[in-house]
């Protein structure tokens, strides 16, 4: 093994890198303005707050209560409006995304529920087609406590007492929820482009066909590279955790698997970008197939919104793609401490892993034919 | 045939067996019936040759890009593959580099085979590819840096600096080079570890006539420091200036080899020496019956056409003897282009039919 040329490479890698504002922008910068936005849009003080429109036409004892119990979740801004008024016209007017009508017979079907069980009435929800993912969120909000509620009467239970925590679900923040999935992305895209520069900017430029005739071997090259991407790796998963923890209070914890999946993802995206290289041979053309992949893996890998709020089908597409597992890992391992849920993730990491860089150093070719 | 003393490995005889250079022979020891087998290297076409080439091809499916080619570049000279593009000199060039895998055929550097021995042969070559580009983002003294570090055998980056004439654009990022330099950078490169025989291929394609000026005059120092040099190119006047031998490759093959001298004595037409603007009447006259060839073009001009140099001083003689008025005498020989021509019917910077 050729240390002393390990040694200079990854020196003059680094200085390279640092010299591309372009590429420290996407490493670094980057993945930190997506934090600050996300932030900013998510985090207040560590909670979500939507607002939910509520039109009461019933007025009772009944529909109070239940108006009562959404007030009790702190996510939800009630605003209330008075029966006379046109419920959607409000929505417009005043921007509201979603808004629930409590019908007139409301009372009148709960009371009469004790003597006739077939009894039925439903809230009428209006809601915003263009924000699907805030109505969404509310809905799914507003069922639970209709669910809580409706246990309390089959069980002739009180309905107060809906736990907040439940109804919006895990105990975390949005930002604990971004800060992993966007240490995922960032590595992705840094390995994929990385390694697609290799393998289709420096064939075409001469410089692998250069080495070829110079004593230096293919693993001796691929190895000092790897070096150089797991730098950049750690350099930009310190500098995200740092603004996360900084700006936002993110609370994490490093531990071992933590480490197993930043170092496995960046041989896992290397791989997939020397696969890439390997068949697309036009520069231009190979940065469209990593966006290509890049950018659907970003959206659907539960990178920004959890899974959760997706159609089943695209929760279905997500347990296909690396980017998932890698994090869904990040999160376990970072956030939730689950134990079980880590290793089932990393085991995955370090498969995928395994057999992408395994493939890829195989289907780096120099020799021409 | 050859003979060769060799000692038998099992009881120590010293055995004397004959064969022919390249040949493989069975051999029993007369002492203890041992058998072994001898071989015969084979032979060097030139005794000072750097690279040897023997029956070399390439075939890609139906298309043969290169067609059982043999050539001996000398140590020391400038050798200069020249033809259009898509003749098979990058094909040729990046087989003997050990580039790309011979179809058949046999590659000597320094005398020792290049499938064999080319890890070896790595610290003895210094290499330019064709349309190469360095890293975008290390200055110049960094890349030399960087490509030196690679071997055990490393030239002084400061002597290549100053003899590639970069001192002044040292610390200048590669991407903000012009082409000229870049071309310098590459072959500052091919000479980091201080190689024996350089490849260069093509490269001052996409050259300003300035810059591939400059480029030749780094190639030509070369020659001075010693170095073999293997260029390819598809520009006359390039193999021209700089090359001591020259093969012309069209379609695959070699179709012509030599000093330029020899190859226009061989393959060019005669001489023509034109009296530009010739006044005086009767001068054809006079010159053809001295026994030269002469007729007037239609500018005004006489061309003569001359066989040997020596008929040059007759025909001045004759034109001061006869008191001949004219403006200026304008001689002209064959280049490339013209022998490329002749040989191919197609024109050397038309690229390969």
């Amino acid at each position: 093994m050729n240390l002393k040329f390990i040694k200079t490479d990854l020196i003059l890698g680094v200085r390279s890198w640092l010299r591309s504002k372009g590429t420290v922008f996407w490493t670094i910068l980057f993945p930190v303005l997506l934090i600050m936005i996300f932030g900013a849009i998510f985090s207040d003080a560590g909670n979500i707050e939507y607002d939910l429109v509520v039109q009461d036409l019933d007025n009772s004892e009944f529909s109070e209560d239940f108006v009562g119990i959404l007030r009790n979740i702190s996510v939800l801004n009630i605003i209330e409006i008075d029966s006379d008024e046109d419920i959607t016209e409000y929505m417009l007017d005043e921007d509201k995304s979603v808004a629930l009508q409590i019908p007139e017979d409301f009372s009148e079907t709960l009371q009469s529920y004790f003597v006739d069980t077939n009894a039925s009435v439903n809230l009428m929800f209006y809601v915003d087609p263009s924000e699907q993912t805030t109505t969404g969120v509310i809905k799914s909000i507003v069922s639970s406590v209709l669910y809580e509620y409706n246990m309390g009467f089959t069980q002739g239970k009180t309905v107060v007492g809906l736990d907040e925590e439940k109804t919006f679900g895990e105990d975390f923040t949005y930002i604990d929820f971004f800060v992993p999935g966007m240490i995922g992305f960032t590595i992705m895209t840094s390995m994929i482009y990385g390694s697609i520069e290799r393998n289709t900017k420096y064939r075409k430029d001469g410089i692998l066909r250069k080495l070829l005739t110079m004593p230096v071997t293919r693993v001796e090259w691929i190895f000092s590279k790897m070096l150089f991407m797991l730098f950049l790796s750690f350099i930009s998963t310190f500098v995200i955790m740092l603004v996360g923890i900084i700006a936002w209070g993110l609370n994490i914890q490093i531990n071992i698997f933590f480490f197993i999946i930043i170092i496995c993802t960046s041989f896992m995206f290397s791989g997939l970008g020397m696969i890439i290289g390997r068949f697309v041979k036009e520069e231009e053309t190979a940065d469209m197939a990593g966006g290509a992949i890049t950018f659907p893996m970003m959206f659907l890998a539960g990178t920004f919104f959890p899974l959760d709020q997706m159609p089943d089908f695209l929760q279905s597409v997500a347990q296909v793609l690396p980017l998932y597992y890698v994090n869904e890992g990040l999160r376990n391992a970072m956030i939730h401490a689950d134990l079980d849920k880590t290793l089932f993730f990393t085991g995955f990491v370090v498969a995928f892993a395994f057999i992408f860089f395994i493939a890829g150093v195989f289907l780096t070719k120099w020799k021409e034919d | 045939m050859v003979e060769k003393k060799v000692r038998c490995p099992n009881c120590g005889k010293i055995i004397t067996c004959s064969g022919n250079p390249g040949e493989v022979v069975k051999i029993t020891c007369p002492e203890c019936n041992a058998v072994g087998k001898v071989t015969f290297e084979k032979l060097s076409l030139l005794e000072d040759a750097a690279i040897e080439v023997s029956h070399l091809k390439k075939v890609y499916g139906d298309l043969v890009a290169v067609d059982d080619i043999s050539f001996s570049v000398r140590k020391g000279e400038i050798f200069a593959f020249l033809g259009p593009n898509g003749a098979g000199k990058t094909t040729t060039v990046e087989m003997v580099e050990s580039i790309r895998q011979p179809t058949a055929g046999d590659i000597k550097i320094l005398g020792r085979d290049i499938q064999a021995s080319f890890d070896e042969m790595k610290e003895k070559i210094g290499v330019l590819p064709q349309e190469f580009l360095s890293f975008e983002r290390l200055t110049v003294r960094e890349t030399l840096v960087y490509f030196s570090s690679l071997f055990q055998n490393h030239a002084d980056i400061d002597s290549i600096i100053v003899s590639m004439d970069l001192k002044t654009s040292e610390n200048m990022l590669y991407k903000n080079l012009s082409g000229g330099l870049k071309q310098r950078v590459g072959v500052a490169i091919a000479l980091v570890n201080d190689p024996e025989i350089i490849f260069l291929d093509e490269p001052t394609t996409g050259l300003d006539p300035k810059a591939r000026r400059e480029v030749w005059e780094v190639i030509a120092g070369l020659r001075n420091r010693g170095k073999t040099v293997f260029l390819t190119t598809h520009y006359m006047e390039e193999a021209e200036y700089l090359a001591d031998h020259i093969a012309i490759i069209h379609k695959g093959k070699i179709i012509a080899e030599g000093s330029l001298d020899e190859l226009i004595n061989k393959y060019g037409d005669e001489s023509i020496l034109r009296i530009k603007n010739c006044k005086s009447k009767g001068t054809v006259g006079v010159l053809r019956s001295h026994g030269f060839e002469a007729k007037t073009e239609g500018n005004g001009d006489v061309a003569v056409r001359i066989d040997y140099k020596e008929r040059i001083l007759e025909i001045l003689s004759i034109l001061k003897h006869e008191c001949v008025d004219y403006d200026t005498i304008d001689i002209r020989r064959s280049n490339l282009e013209e022998i490329f021509l002749k040989l191919t019917g197609a024109r050397l910077s038309e690229g390969a039919a």
